[in-house]
């Protein structure tokens, strides 16, 4: 069950079930109520008229006439039925429209009381019945008891009760056929900014449209705009690995000529010692194209978590104090306390970790890192300005243009240092900042990486 | 000196085993990281080499595990990936230092000396105990500045003693990390060398460089010069 649709449309017919089953079992005990207690009122009035009209007969009984003034007594099978029962149940009279039907006797009830209750004829007839029991004063002074009873046949209430539900049902079930009609039709309309969403990224897959469009509903916007956003950051993904890929597989194949060529050349004879050396520097370059590869940014901007600066950083001195423990350099940390820098753990690490590595190699002792927030007017997170500086030799004002560039290196013997600060440049201009290099007041040289505040870097 | 090596590619495994032991050094290795923390907790080792990327058990899980065991012998990884997050996840766990794959021999050996050297708190490549020094890079022995010529065995006992001088030695330490193989295991053979070395070095008995203990083993006798503060 995974369409919201059918979801929708069950919960609404189960609870527009119950609604109206209630309803219905509601309005038919009313009715039903209602129906049997004018009946008791007409059978009430029926025994009233029967009381009234019953005289003392010329046997000492009491005698009812033979037609009585209510019509239906007097039509066989008419539904209404009376009769006169004496002492120990004697029929004294019953109506002609009882004329070959035998009224059960019943419960008789007691003198001066009387007594409703349903009954059936021998063939199944329901019927409903009143009983009257009373002592009957005689002019000559003795008394005697007479039961008088009218009984009226149920089955054309019962006719009308089952025609009432019919009609009950039937509008009913026409009312909720209805809703749901009307309930579906809504729901197609409510969907239908999902259905259109749905073809539109169709179209973005089939290459036949660019982004999404903006005619959505309110709820839907940011969904849309979120969408257009993964979207753009995707294209913007692939069209970046396209390139990077396109690039490595370029550089690597010159490399790969020169080691064809090598080989071939291998088999003159003057060749000979210089080989493996040439040969090697063609890996090497290989090696530093792949490197530098490897070591680019993470691409994926999207997301950006909090990584403590404090803390990243107390790991690579510690690492650092273990791979220059010889030299031993002295480190000097100032960090704001709680300052995070927005981004991948990752880029930090090799943005801090290229910085003090380089200045762990060209410093004669000293060390020192700084790292304070910088905070823009309407900036979602602050930006960073992450200072390293060392007592090395410093680099040369020409030099450090030319040592931004990738793969550029001052000290052949101090291999690295170039593709560090290229690959640092590379992860500060992706977070839209900037790496300069100048001269620090310890006397080597002072690498400083500004990342601007949230906002302006990537909304902006 | 007996190195661990622990390396799945079976290309590289090989000749960084042939050069080491080219180099001096008595090997165990190990293809895969069960196999690599079996040997790097029960046998003797004085370094190990560890790669990152190794089959059954990640070298940092290894490390990590050997670190736990109390083993405190120096650790230099192999690593194939370069990014600082690498790095100092590896070092974090325990390492000591890390070669970058491709990487010359000689870097390894580099780092392999120096991480030796810094476990027994020499600060320089060169071990001095006036009026002794001993060269590692070059593999030198001087007494009063006049270089002493010795077998690769003689130099390999007199490095191993001076690397940790002060401490006590047993025979059956020197012969479990200097013999590469175990047909020659046989404790006259160092007593023999022992001897040697005191008349190569010490012709006079004026300096006496080598103290033996009785029953518990050698040690090189003379004060340092200089001290780094041995690694923790």
């Amino acid at each position: 069950m995974n369409s919201l649709s059918s979801r929708l449309l069950i919960s609404v017919s189960v609870l527009l079930l119950l609604f109206f089953g209630a309803t219905i079992a509601v309005l038919d005990t009313a009715f039903t109520e209602a129906g049997e207690q004018a009946r008791r009122d007409i059978l009430d009035g029926h025994i009233v008229t029967l009381l009234a009209a019953a005289e003392p007969g010329a046997d000492g009984e009491l005698a009812l006439p033979a037609r009585m003034r209510e019509p239906r007594f007097g039509r066989i099978g008419s539904g209404l039925y009376a009769e006169l029962l004496g002492m120990n149940g004697v029929l004294l009279w019953r109506s002609r429209s009882a004329l070959g039907l035998e009224i059960p006797q019943g419960v008789v009830p007691e003198l001066g009381k009387q007594l409703f209750a349903r009954e059936s004829f021998v063939d199944g007839t329901p019927l409903l019945t009143l009983s009257l029991a009373v002592e009957w004063e005689f002019d000559e002074g003795d008394s005697k008891s007479y039961v008088f009873k009218v009984a009226e046949s149920l089955d054309s209430f019962n006719a009308q009760v089952a025609g009432f539900r019919r009609q009950l049902f039937g509008w009913f079930a026409a009312v909720a056929l209805t809703m749901l009609l009307a309930f579906s039709l809504l729901l197609r309309g409510l969907m239908k900014p999902l259905r259109t969403i749905e073809t539109e990224i169709g179209e973005i897959e089939e290459g036949r449209r660019v982004s999404l469009s903006n005619k959505f509903p309110k709820e839907l916007t940011g969904v849309a705009r979120n969408m257009n956003l993964l979207i753009d950051s995707e294209r913007a993904r692939s069209d970046r690995y396209r390139y990077t890929l396109d690039n490595l597989a370029h550089s690597l194949k010159t490399p790969l000529a020169a080691m064809r060529a090598l080989l071939n050349d291998r088999q003159s004879e003057q060749f000979g010692k210089q080989f493996g050396d040439r040969f090697d520097e063609q890996i090497e370059r290989m090696n530093e194209i792949v490197s530098y590869q490897l070591r680019k940014p993470a691409a994926d901007k999207l997301v950006l978590k909090a990584v403590p600066v404090e803390k990243e950083v107390a790991r690579l001195i510690d690492g650092l104090r273990k791979v220059y423990h010889d030299k031993g350099p002295d480190f000097e940390v100032r960090i704001e306390s709680g300052m995070q820098f927005r981004g991948d753990s990752g880029d930090f690490l090799e943005l801090a970790g290229n910085l003090l590595d380089n200045a762990c190699k060209w410093c004669k002792r000293r060390v020192r890192i700084t790292a304070l927030a910088s905070k823009g007017a309407r900036s979602v997170a602050s930006g960073m300005v992450l200072t390293v500086s060392d007592d090395g030799p410093g680099i040369p004002q020409d030099a450090a243009d030319a040592l931004l560039q990738r793969g550029m290196r001052l000290d052949e013997s101090r291999p690295g240092h170039g593709i560090g600060l290229a690959v640092v440049k590379d992860i500060a201009h992706s977070y839209g900042g900037q790496l300069s290099i100048g001269k620090s007041d310890l006397g080597g040289a002072e690498i400083t990486v500004s990342i601007p505040p949230v906002s302006s870097a990537l909304s902006g | 000196m007996r190195l661990l090596v622990i390396e799945d590619d079976v290309t590289l495994r090989e000749s960084l085993v042939r050069k080491l032991r080219d180099s001096g050094f008595a090997i165990e290795q190990a293809a895969d990281g069960k196999e690599g923390l079996y040997f790097a907790l029960e046998y003797p080792v004085d370094l190990a080499i560890i790669d990152l990327g190794l089959p059954e058990m990640s070298g940092l899980d290894l490390i990590r595990e050997v670190r736990a065991k109390g083993k405190t012998y120096p650790i230099l990884i192999l690593t194939a990936r370069d990014r600082w997050e690498d790095k100092v996840d590896g070092l974090s766990a325990g390492a000591d230092d890390y070669v970058v794959k491709p990487f010359h021999f000689e870097e390894v050996e580099a780092r392999v000396n120096a991480l030796l050297r810094r476990s027994g708190g020499w600060a320089s490549s060169v071990l001095e105990a006036d009026p002794v020094s001993l060269d590692m890079t070059r593999q030198e022995l001087k007494v009063r500045g006049e270089i002493i010529e010795l077998t690769s065995f003689e130099y390999k006992i007199i490095e191993y003693l001076m690397l940790r001088a002060g401490q006590v030695i047993s025979k059956a330490d020197l012969t479990d990390r200097l013999y590469d193989q175990d047909f020659e295991r046989d404790s006259n053979v160092i007593e023999v060398f022992i001897g040697r070395l005191r008349r190569k070095m010490d012709p006079d008995s004026s300096i006496a460089p080598i103290e033996t203990l009785r029953g518990r083993g050698y040690r090189f006798a003379l004060e340092r010069n200089q001290t780094g503060s041995p690694d923790s």
